[in-house]
C-alpha cells in the first residue's frame, strides 16, 4: 500500500519534471539562439577580423590584436571609457540623491499622484524625443534655457555646443529623464519602514537629520544597492541621448566627438558604419567586463553592511 | 520638471512667424492647429505609429505567455535543477545588449528560405527586412520570468494540490487557475513590456535605416530633424514631437497603477 503510493508519487514527480521542462522549452530554445549562440560568436569575432560580407569561419585569426589596439594604442576608446564612467558616475550618483530627496517630500505632502506623473512622464517618453526636445531648449542664441537664464540677468552658456559642457548638459538630461524612476523605488522602499521606528527616536528627542542618518539610511540599503547596481548597468550602456544629442543634433553645433563619446556610440559606429565586427565585438567585451566589476564592487561594498537581499 | 513638455506644446502650436520671434513667445496668438494636420500629410507618422504598435503588441503578447508558462514551472513544479535555471536566467540580466547586436544581426541575415535566401541562408537579406527581425529577439523576457515567478510562487499550493488530485493536468491548471490569479501581474508586465518596447531605439535604428517599410516611431522621430531641418518647418518638427510622445503619455495616466506596481514590485524584491 504504502509502496504503491512512493511509486504513485514517484511518477507523479517525474511527470512534472517533463512539464516544468516542456513550459521552460520556449525560454531554453530562445536563449540558444539568442543567448548561447551571440555570446560565443561575439567572442569568437572579438579575435578575428570580419567584415560581415565575407563567411565568418574564413575570418582571419588575429588573437588579441583587437584588445591591444583598444587598451593601448586607440586613444579614442580609452577617452569614451572615460566620458562613460564620468556619465555613469554623474548621472547615477546625483540622479539617486536627487530621487531620494524628491521621495522624502513627496512622502509628507498630499497630491502626491499628481506630481508622481509629473516627475513620471519623462521616463514614459521615448529617449529620442527626449533628446531632441533638450536639444532644442540647450540652444545657445534662442533656447528655453538660455532665455530663463537672462531673464534672471545670467550668463548664457554654450551647453552642447561647447566640448566642455557637452556631456555635463547631456547628463543634466539623463537625470532629469530618470529620477522618477528611481524616485518610485525609494518611494516603495520607504513605505516599507515602519513608522515605529520614527515614534521611538522621537520620543528619545531625535531630530529629523538623526532619524534620517540612523533609521531612514541604514533600513533603506537594499534599496539603495539595487538602484545603484542597476542604474550603473544602464549608464554605462547609455546611447539615446548621447546619440541624439551630440553630432547629429539639431543646430545643436558640432562637438569633436573625444568630448561626448561613449562606448555604445563608438562601438555602434564601428560595428554599423565602419563595419569592423571584430573590434566591435571586442569593446563589447570589454565592456562587459567593466559592467561586471562594477557591479561586483557595488555588491561588496554595500554587503558588508549586512544586506542579505542579495 | 514638466516645463519642456509644456514648452514643446505650446511651441508646436504657435505660426511660422510667432516661433521666430526674439525674444520669445510662449502662448501662441492663435493655436495653429493645422500645424498637426499639415504634420501628417508631410510626414508618414502614421505609418511608423502602425509599425511600432503592431511590433510590440506582438513582442508584449509572446513575453506574456512565455513569462508566465517559465514562471509556473520556476515558481510551482519541482524538478532538477531549477534553482539554478532560475538564478542563470537572472544572471543573463548582466550582459550589455552591445554583445548581441552583430550576432543577431547576421543570424536574422542567415535565416534560411525567407527574403530571397536559399536553403543555406544565403543569397537574400533573410529576416532582417521583415517585422520579424524587431519581433523574435524580444520574446523571451529574464525580468518578465522573474516577475511572473514572484507572483505566482505567492499562489496557495493547496489549491494547485486540490486540482491535482481532481485530476486536473499541469497544462489545465495553467489555463484555467494560474492565468486568471496573476491577471494584475500579468497586466502590469504587459503594460511595462509595451512602453520599454515602445521606447526602444538602437536595434529599430540598426533593423530599420535599410529598411523603411517597417521602421518604427522612434527611428520615424529621429528623421523629423532630417526631414524639417529648415527654420522655416521648426513648428511641424515641434508639432511631429508632441505626435510622437503623447499617447504614450496618456496610456501611461491611465494604467498609472499598473505599472508603478511593476516598478514597486522590482525594487522591493530585487
Amino acid at each position: 500500500m504504502v509502496k504503491k503510493q512512493v511509486r504513485r508519487r514517484k511518477r507523479r514527480k517525474s511527470k512534472q519534471a517533463l512539464i516544468g521542462y516542456l513550459f521552460l522549452s520556449p525560454v531554453f530554445l530562445f536563449y540558444s539562439i539568442f543567448l548561447v549562440f551571440p555570446i560565443s560568436f561575439s567572442l569568437y569575432l572579438s579575435f578575428h577580423r570580419w567584415n560581415m560580407l565575407t563567411p565568418p569561419l574564413k575570418a582571419r585569426y588575429v588573437a588579441v590584436k583587437h584588445f591591444t589596439y583598444l587598451l593601448v594604442q586607440d586613444e579614442t576608446f580609452l577617452i569614451v571609457l572615460k566620458n562613460t564612467l564620468f556619465y555613469a558616475l554623474g548621472t547615477v550618483f546625483i540622479g539617486m540623491i536627487l530621487a531620494l530627496i524628491v521621495a522624502l517630500a513627496f512622502s509628507r505632502t498630499k497630491y502626491s499622484s499628481i506630481w508622481r506623473f509629473v516627475y513620471f512622464a519623462p521616463v514614459v517618453t521615448p529617449p529620442v524625443a527626449i533628446g531632441m526636445i533638450w536639444g532644442y531648449l540647450y540652444r545657445p542664441t534662442d533656447g528655453l534655457i538660455n532665455t530663463v537664464l537672462r531673464w534672471f540677468h545670467l550668463p548664457g552658456q554654450q551647453w552642447l555646443s561647447s566640448p566642455a559642457q557637452a556631456l555635463p548638459s547631456i547628463m543634466i538630461t539623463g537625470i532629469w529623464a530618470g529620477v522618477g524612476f528611481t524616485m518610485l523605488i525609494f518611494i516603495a522602499g520607504l513605505k516599507g519602514i515602519p513608522e515605529m521606528y520614527y515614534d521611538a527616536a522621537r520620543i528619545d528627542g531625535a531630530n529629523f537629520w538623526q532619524g534620517f542618518w540612523h533609521i531612514t539610511l541604514p533600513l533603506l540599503k537594499p534599496t539603495i544597492l539595487f538602484v545603484l547596481v542597476t542604474g550603473m548597468i544602464g549608464a554605462w550602456q547609455v546611447f539615446d541621448l548621447v546619440f541624439m544629442m551630440s553630432s547629429g543634433g539639431i543646430d545643436t553645433g558640432v562637438v569633436p566627438f573625444e568630448s561626448v563619446g561613449v562606448v555604445a556610440l563608438h562601438m555602434y559606429q564601428t560595428a554599423f558604419r565602419y563595419m569592423r565586427m571584430g573590434r566591435a565585438s571586442a569593446m563589447a567585451f570589454i565592456l562587459f567586463l567593466v559592467v561586471l566589476a562594477f557591479t561586483l564592487i557595488e555588491l561588496r561594498v554595500l554587503h558588508r553592511g549586512g544586506v542579505e537581499s542579495y | 520638471m514638466f516645463l519642456p513638455f509644456l514648452w514643446l506644446i505650446l511651441a508646436s502650436l504657435q505660426s511660422e512667424r510667432e516661433i521666430m520671434l526674439r525674444p520669445m513667445v510662449f502662448i501662441p496668438e492663435v493655436f495653429q492647429w493645422q500645424n498637426y494636420v499639415i504634420l501628417f500629410k508631410k510626414y508618414p507618422l502614421d505609418k511608423y505609429y502602425f509599425n511600432s504598435f503592431l511590433v510590440n503588441s506582438s513582442i508584449t503578447g509572446v513575453v506574456l505567455l512565455t513569462s508566465s508558462l517559465a514562471g509556473y514551472s520556476l515558481g510551482k513544479l519541482s524538478f532538477p535543477g531549477r534553482e539554478l535555471i532560475f538564478k542563470g536566467i537572472l544572471a543573463t540580466m548582466m550582459f550589455p545588449v552591445f554583445l548581441f547586436l552583430i550576432p543577431v544581426y547576421y543570424l536574422l541575415k542567415r535565416v534560411p528560405l525567407v527574403g530571397g535566401n536559399d536553403i543555406w541562408g544565403l543569397g537574400g537579406v533573410g529576416f532582417l527586412h521583415s517585422y520579424p527581425a524587431l519581433i523574435l529577439p524580444f520574446v523571451v523576457n529574464a525580468w518578465g520570468i522573474f516577475l511572473m515567478r514572484q507572483f505566482i510562487i505567492g499562489i496557495p499550493n493547496e489549491l494547485l494540490d486540490a486540482a491535482r488530485i481532481d485530476g486536473c493536468s499541469e497544462f489545465r491548471i495553467y489555463g484555467n487557475i494560474i492565468l486568471p490569479l496573476t491577471r494584475p501581474a500579468l497586466a502590469t508586465l504587459g503594460i511595462f513590456i509595451f512602453i520599454q518596447q515602445w521606447n526602444s531605439f538602437l536595434w529599430p535604428l540598426i533593423i530599420t535605416t535599410s529598411a523603411p517599410k517597417i521602421m518604427t516611431l522612434p527611428v520615424g522621430l529621429q528623421l523629423l530633424r532630417v526631414a524639417f531641418a529648415s527654420a522655416r518647418n521648426q513648428h511641424y518638427f515641434l508639432a511631429g514631437l508632441v505626435v510622437g510622445i503623447v499617447p504614450m503619455v496618456i496610456l501611461f495616466l491611465v494604467l498609472q497603477r499598473y505599472y508603478i506596481k511593476g516598478i514597486v514590485m522590482t525594487g522591493l524584491k530585487g
